[in-house]
């Protein structure tokens, strides 16, 4: 077992946390899935209006991967397919019938087949048990391509991010079989190592004990717990080769998935943020709708982010829950302005700049509000980006330039594929100079999708 | 609040637009921005965001300069009526003169510089800002109050103006404004008027004409002007200035000590180190800048990397020059040197304009280098810089200002260096070994 400390890095602190353990919703009446949080997969309806799916039954595939499945949470009938801008699918909506038991069941395998299983068998059933998505390849994030042999796999059992839920309320306690038989399955499809990281001092009843993983612990604040900073530091993909990446609860997904032949659409989403009357975690289905998770908001104009403060999506409040996201924030969407803010001490307001008083005291006030405080400007580089930069051999004031210069072959060679997004999105908040790193590496990837 | 909000959402349409003042947006926006948080919201990027902006942290370099301007307020006046042979004399608020006479007589030369260097540069920032549509840029608040610190008490405020509108224009904006300036715009200003009009800021013969006067009797010859009815008395005492340690110390004869010359003109290691010593105004004091340096570093807007990296480097290369020349070591005899040879190491930190320089100037995160070793070397290098060109070259007494500007040029270069080694490492670190075909990307 090896242990990594990162030291760098920022916990941002906001109020309006979950606690306690997840309760059970009643089942919703329509459930959607939207297919663009599935980066690299351009989705191809397998059922139309009007049709009954089961659940466990396809919605829609990968256009360039026919056998990449995705499929209904829930036995219903399709609703409606939404389109946005140039017709891309945003919403595949199934109206429940809670009457009905019926789901679609897969072939299952026995505990002592899964530790033989061959990668064919176990890349099939994942492709066409709908869990294939699960599976996200460094660098770029996409979804893994089945082709590949990856160089590793890693398994995430930490979550550092803003009042995200992590592997202790996403991961159900009696869920270590499930779990070691994901980890057969994973063992399958490369030829690397499968490593599970844990943050230090975690003893996750279902994550400890596995075996045919690595052990790795991560301590230290946000971004120490994200999967894409964890692969830089345990196994980094070597020239062309890719790492794949997959969350722990959803290697319990997989596991169920060969075990009992079932797909298990049961997900926990986390209420959180000021916004929410009572901030809570939810066991529902994927897909579920934000008010059902969020239940009550109080008055007021509020934003509701898909994921997290840093890198979550606005979404409108009729949507819903997302694949990976695992957290519904309801952020009050109003910025009180300040007289004179720039020479008052500000001992309540949260800052980590040492030019507030708050930055040696840490601010009492975790009320954080989504403005601005600042205009735009040229970069005045005092070191803020070197605080949360924990990827390896990094300079990120150089990368940030050659992002916002459009200078492709200069951003990878200054690690564009490696840096993550939760630390570009880090950088964003600390920036005094207000630049949208995050923004800017998106523009990179983006660029860098379309010409290779 | 309420009613300072309602003001400025009522003017606002005049000035977005077509609105008729929509030209003048950047002095609006300035305005509003100077009162009242700015209350636009993130719509991409992380939703959150740090309080944190470019005007705290502009304004709080401002407040680290606040030991350097009281104590070049107290010292030019101090000067003033030391040459005038009126310190402690009768008269004055206070019966004699005395603090508050120094403070004020300080203010007299001090603000018509400021406030020229503020409305001159402020001008230039602004129209660039109605031409480019941009928001006002909070770096001039840093720029203005330096460069004028960096001027001698006696500057015309023509040349004033001159300086700071080619710091402005040259130095900052035609690269683009605020983060993109290759060169520190304060000491470009500086530099313009150093080279364009030398006779008024250093000159050889200014220096002598005050060097030959002994102070504390320049009153007496004035006295004698006045009485003749020659020269008006205003006039003469305009024309004051008096010869800085460094000029006193390179100016003596070869192979003097530079202990002795400075002693002679009555200044010891503690003078220099308070800052009781003829100079620009801001630069005299090493005890304010170090307050200066504390309080940046504390609030982590100034790279302690880079003061490090040049205190080291003044004192190595000082130290090569006075133990191994300048008869530092014991028993060994000074060459018949230029008598800087002999000034000790530690006299480099606290003469002149070092402090000054390394903790305001050559901080200034932008024209300095950026990755945390390039700064240490651009440290390093200004400091011995600084020495080789007080102690070795003939024409200037003072190096800090010119090894600053020329550190400021090759801060890209000491990046590039750190950069390009920082980018093999991560090739290496992710250099494929022995890839299965299979694993190719398709």
């Amino acid at each position: 077992m090896s242990v990594h400390v990162l030291r760098r890095g920022l916990d941002v602190p906001i109020a309006g946390g979950a606690s306690g353990s997840p309760q059970q919703l009643p089942t919703p009446a329509t459930v959607s899935i939207d297919p663009r949080e599935l980066k690299g997969v351009i989705p191809r309806l397998a059922a139309r209006p009007g049709d009954r799916v089961l659940k466990g039954q396809p919605l829609f595939y990968n256009k360039r991967r026919p056998e990449m499945m995705f499929l209904s949470a829930v036995t219903g009938t399709v609703k409606s397919v939404e389109r946005g801008h140039r017709r891309v699918i945003t919403d595949v909506v199934v109206e429940v019938d809670a009457s009905s038991e019926e789901e679609a069941s897969f072939r299952t395998w026995s505990a002592s087949e899964l530790a033989a299983i061959s990668r064919d068998d176990a890349r099939n059933q994942l492709l066409a048990g709908g869990l294939w998505f699960t599976l996200r390849a460094r660098p770029l994030s996409r979804i893994a391509d089945p082709d590949h042999v990856p160089q590793g796999i890693l398994i995430c059992g930490t979550e550092t991010g803003p009042l995200q839920p992590g592997p202790d309320v996403t991961l159900a306690h009696d869920a270590k079989d499930a779990v070691q038989a994901g980890v057969h399955v994973l063992k399958a499809l490369t030829d690397g190592k499968v490593s599970l990281t844990l943050s230090k001092g975690s003893a996750h009843p279902a994550l400890v004990g596995l075996s045919g993983v690595e052990m790795h612990t991560f301590a230290g604040p946000h971004p120490s717990g994200d999967a894409t900073v964890q692969v830089n530091h345990v196994d980094p993909p070597k020239g062309e080769r890719r790492v794949w990446y997959v969350s722990a609860a959803d290697v319990a997904r997989i596991g169920r998935l060969f075990l009992e032949g079932r797909y298990d659409a049961e997900r926990v989403y986390a209420a959180v943020g000021v916004g929410c009357k009572q901030p809570r975690f939810v066991m529902t289905v994927i897909g579920a709708p934000v008010a059902d998770i969020v239940g009550g908001v109080k008055d007021g104009s509020m934003r509701w982010i898909r994921g997290s403060i840093l890198t979550g999506d606005t979404i409108d409040a009729g949507r819903y829950g997302g694949w990976f996201a695992s957290a519904v924030h309801v952020l009050p969407d109003e910025v009180p302005r300040k007289l004179l803010a720039w020479m008052l001490p500000a001992f309540g307001r949260y800052s980590v700049h040492r030019a507030y008083l708050s930055g040696w005291t840490g601010g009492k006030n975790k009320d954080l509000r989504p403005g601005l405080f600042g205009g735009h400007r040229g970069l005045v580089p005092v070191g803020q980006y070197r605080r949360v930069t924990v990827t390896p051999n990094i300079e990120p004031e150089f990368l940030m330039k050659a992002l916002a210069a459009g200078d492709l072959e200069e951003s990878i060679s200054m690690g564009m594929l490696e840096f993550s997004e939760e630390e570009a999105a880090l950088c964003t908040y600390i920036c005094p100079s207000k630049i949208e790193f995050d923004v800017l590496l998106q523009k990179g990837l983006d660029l860098y999708e379309k010409e290779t | 609040m309420k009613a300072l909000e309602n003001v400025f959402d009522k003017l606002r349409p005049n000035f977005e637009g077509d609105g008729k003042l929509a030209l003048f947006w950047p002095f609006f926006e300035g305005a509003e921005t100077f009162f009242l948080t700015p209350g636009e919201k993130t719509h991409q990027g992380a939703h959150v965001r740090d309080p944190m902006d470019l005007k705290r942290l502009m304004i709080f370099v401002d407040f680290a300069l606040v030991p350097c301007i009281l104590m070049a307020l107290w010292n030019t006046g101090y000067q003033a009526y030391l040459y005038e042979g009126l310190v402690g004399a009768d008269g004055g608020i206070l019966g004699k003169v005395g603090f508050l006479d120094y403070i004020l007589r300080g203010a007299w030369h001090f603000f018509p510089l400021y406030f020229v260097t503020f409305a001159v540069g402020g001008a230039w920032e602004g129209l660039f800002c109605v031409v480019r549509k941009h928001e006002i840029n909070e770096g001039f608040l840093v720029s203005s109050l330096l460069f004028p610190l960096t001027l001698p008490p006696t500057t015309p405020l023509w040349m004033v103006a001159l300086g700071i509108s080619f710091g402005i224009v040259i130095g900052k904006e035609v690269f683009g404004g605020v983060g993109m300036n290759i060169l520190n715009p304060a000491l470009t200003a500086r530099a313009f008027v150093f080279f364009a009009y030398p006779a008024s800021i250093s000159g050889a013969k200014i220096w002598d004409a005050a060097g030959s006067a002994t102070p504390g009797t320049a009153l007496t010859n004035l006295g004698a002007y006045a009485v003749n009815g020659d020269v008006p008395v205003n006039a003469l005492v305009d024309g004051y200035t008096g010869a800085t340690p460094l000029l006193a110390v390179s100016s003596g004869a070869d192979g003097a000590r530079a202990l002795d010359l400075l002693a002679a003109q009555g200044w010891s290691f503690s003078d220099l180190l308070f800052g009781f010593v003829p100079g620009s105004m801001g630069e005299t004091s090493a005890l304010a800048c170090l307050l200066g340096a504390v309080f940046l570093i504390a609030t982590g807007l100034a790279s302690w990397r880079t003061m490090l990296g040049g205190v080291v480097g003044l004192l190595t290369m000082a130290s090569v020059f006075y133990f191994l020349v300048g008869g530092g070591m014991p028993g060994v005899d000074a060459a018949d040197v230029n008598p800087l040879f002999t000034l000790p190491p530690w006299y480099h930190l606290v003469i002149g304009s070092f402090a000054f320089g390394i903790v305001f100037m050559a901080t200034d995160p932008v024209s300095s280098a950026i990755t945390p070793v390039g700064r240490l070397l651009y440290g390093f290098f200004i400091g011995v810089l600084v020495v080789l060109i007080r102690v070795v070259n003939p024409a200037y007494p003072e190096g800090v200002m010119l090894a600053i500007l020329f550190m400021n040029v090759f801060a890209p270069l000491l990046d590039w260096v750190v950069v390009r080694q920082t980018a093999n490492k991560r090739k290496k670190r992710l250099a494929p070994v022995g890839a299965p075909a299979a694993a190719a990307a398709k």
